[in-house]
């Protein structure tokens, strides 16, 4: 498969005034053309921080130190900042996680969409503008568009606004669409209906899909191939289908049983702790401290990422010996 | 928006549409503030005194500070159809004195909130965009010119400066200290606004759609931060007409130039025979300062996008 998007080592860290915050220490990514992949973690874990790296928009006092990003074979990261803007938007693109706060209060629905088109296409005229703003509504199945362009967010539901969210994303035809958690604060059935869209326009607008997301229910759904990310470092690569049947670590094990099932008479289990504070990350591998399998070398050396029989990428010292229980 | 158009409910669909996409974001306020009756009248009485300023040069049957009534035998009358509002001990007009102080404590209440609300964008904006260093000193020099108390400091430099200014400039200097002062709560406001909606999920999201730093700052948070500095800068002009009366009232002021709080001055040790001399500019006082509170409030609920029915 052609590589669309690539991440190499990166680090970006914050630099606050308690320390350096240490969000993504390291981290490799690839996304193929045509390919839906899964971001996945605990709050923190440094998915999102990953996703606004591509996008260079981390915002202050954070930095990216290291590593390559790669994007249709160009270096984003040589980018000036005029080119970057381009980029952003016509080629990637991103959702945000709350659809109550990602519209502008002050514009109507119509405005909105119709600055992002404007934005990318100069010589297009508002009238222009406004009519392809309808056909978006009408792309993300909002009734009515000729009614909802003239409405401020404020008028429109929690589901409305995702989905004008997600059309406004697309207004530029992008390639590569970053959705952060689209689905939270959204009610269940409607919840469902955004995946659902969000799937049929990855087929019809033939692009590529990054789902960052907690939910492990959304990336079975959702996605082809899985990055779990733990404290800014990665976990786990595989498969989907794979990394639901064989976790190979211990986190992507905890992640898993954390899911509540219908099907299961059982007490649901929870990953005891919390996130590590990434000022002063634990010593060795980074979820030592709430691993129910860490021994003596977890706390001493860092895990190498290494690729199992089974074709994921692991970073655990023990994938050989542990059978873990997948789904 | 549904209540409104209910009295005539637009036959098609289509109709509708292009009154939908009409209303911009001030018609709509526009409109919300119509419907709030106090703010209403505060409009109403703000606009009438905006209309006296204006034609007080006109209206006026008097030159300002003109003692001619004494002259004409009518010093000390109570308000007759020569005098509407009677004269005072001293020979002034007050209907003509209160007329002149109009522009006067406009001219100061208004030049000194713009002086104050453009310091306090610019201060307040540079404190909330910059991080560190810049930020702690222009917060603590915010604060300073908060905490000390202004009345005394303004008294002081008035009575310093009104020695070395030309005449006729009085009331320019006190509008300039009242700004140059004043302008703490502006810049609170705009820091804590910018710190707010930089935060918020919109301007991100417009980052990373390709948005222009200039596009993003003029056009999502500037207009998103305007709404309580316009408020506030209304509330603003009020305290400043007040402060101006109290300035004058106190001797402190220009005394050149007509101006309420002076002409209460005069009249405040004849108040027990001669009411009318306090009595209309104190008045007029009320009404001014009551009038830009009322605005002000009404446009407090009428700019908040979550009021919006």
């Amino acid at each position: 498969m052609e590589t669309l998007l690539e991440i190499k080592g990166l680090k970006t860290y914050f630099f606050t005034e308690a320390g350096v915050v240490k969000a993504v220490d390291g981290v490799d990514f690839q996304v193929g053309k045509d390919e839906a992949v899964g971001l996945v973690g605990e709050s923190g874990s440094g998915k999102t921080v990953t996703g606004l790296s591509v996008f260079r928009i981390v915002p202050q006092p954070g930095k990216i130190i290291a590593g390559t990003i790669t994007y249709e074979g160009e270096d984003l990261l040589a980018k000036s900042d005029e080119e970057m803007r381009k980029i952003r938007g016509r080629k990637i693109s991103m959702t945000f996680q709350d659809p109550t706060t990602s519209l502008d209060p002050l514009y109507t629905v119509g405005d909105q969409l119709a600055e992002v088109i404007r934005e990318h296409q100069k010589n297009i005229s508002k009238k222009e503008a406004m009519e392809k703003a309808e056909k978006l509504l009408e792309m993300v199945r909002i009734s009515e568009p000729h009614l909802r362009v003239g409405e401020y967010p404020h008028e429109l539901s929690g589901g409305m606004k995702q989905r004008i969210a997600i059309a406004r994303a697309l207004a530029s035809g992008p390639s590569l669409l970053f959705a952060d958690e689209p689905t939270t604060n959204l009610d269940v059935t409607v919840q469902a209906q955004v995946l659902e869209l969000i799937k049929e326009l990855r087929e019809t607008q033939k692009m590529s899909l990054v789902m960052i997301t907690h939910d492990m229910g959304i990336v079975a759904e959702m996605t082809q191939r899985v990055e779990v990310l733990y404290a800014g470092m990665m976990a786990e690569v595989a498969e989907t289908h794979s990394l639901f049947k064989n976790p190979q670590h211990p986190y992507t094990e905890a992640l898993l049983q954390a899911v509540p099932r219908i099907d299961q008479r059982k007490t649901l289990r929870v990953i005891p702790g919390n996130i590590p504070n990434l000022i002063n990350p634990p010593s060795g591998c980074r979820f030592h401290p709430r691993c129910p399998y860490a021994k003596d070398i977890c706390s001493e050396k860092v895990p190498p990422l290494e690729l199992t029989d089974n074709g994921h990428l692991t970073a655990c010292h023990f994938w050989r010996s542990l059978s873990l229980t997948g789904t | 928006m549904e209540k409104d158009t209910k009295s005539d409910v637009p036959t098609t669909q289509e109709k509708k549409v292009t009154e939908r996409r009409e209303a911009s974001q001030w018609a709509v306020a526009w409109r919300r503030f119509k419907r709030n009756k106090a703010g209403l009248a505060g409009l109403f009485i703000v606009l009438f005194f905006v209309f006296i300023a204006i034609t007080s040069p006109w209206l006026a049957p008097y030159p300002p500070r003109s003692y001619q009534s004494l002259y004409e035998g009518d010093a000390g009358q109570s308000p007759s159809l020569k005098h509407p509002f009677g004269t005072s001990n001293s020979g002034l007009d007050v209907y003509s004195e209160v007329l002149h102080g109009t522009l006067g404590d406009m001219y100061v209440g208004v030049g000194a909130t713009a002086i104050a609300v453009i310091i306090g964008i610019v201060i307040g904006a540079a404190a909330g965009y910059s991080r560190g260093g810049l930020s702690d000193v222009l917060l603590m020099l915010s604060q300073i010119f908060y905490t000390i108390p202004l009345l005394p400091l303004i008294l002081l430099a008035a009575r310093v400066f009104l020695i070395l200014v030309a005449q006729g400039f009085g009331l320019t200097l006190i509008m300039l200290l009242l700004g140059v002062f004043g302008w703490s709560t502006i810049a609170f406001i705009v820091r804590g606004e910018i710190l707010r909606v930089r935060e918020l999920e919109y301007i991100q999201a417009s980052r990373a759609l390709g948005a222009s730093r200039s596009r993003i700052i003029f056009r999502h948070i500037v207009p998103n931060i305007l709404t309580p500095v316009i408020v506030t800068a209304t509330l603003l002009i009020a305290g400043n007409i007040l402060t101006e009366v109290v300035i004058s009232f106190l001797g402190f002021g220009d005394v050149n130039t007509s101006t309420w709080g002076l002409t209460i001055q005069e009249g405040v040790a004849y108040i027990r025979t001669q009411w009318w001399v306090c009595i209309f500019p104190g008045l007029a006082t009320l009404f001014a300062v009551l009038g830009f509170n009322l605005v002000g409030d009404g446009l407090s609920d009428a700019l908040n996008p979550r009021l919006r029915d």
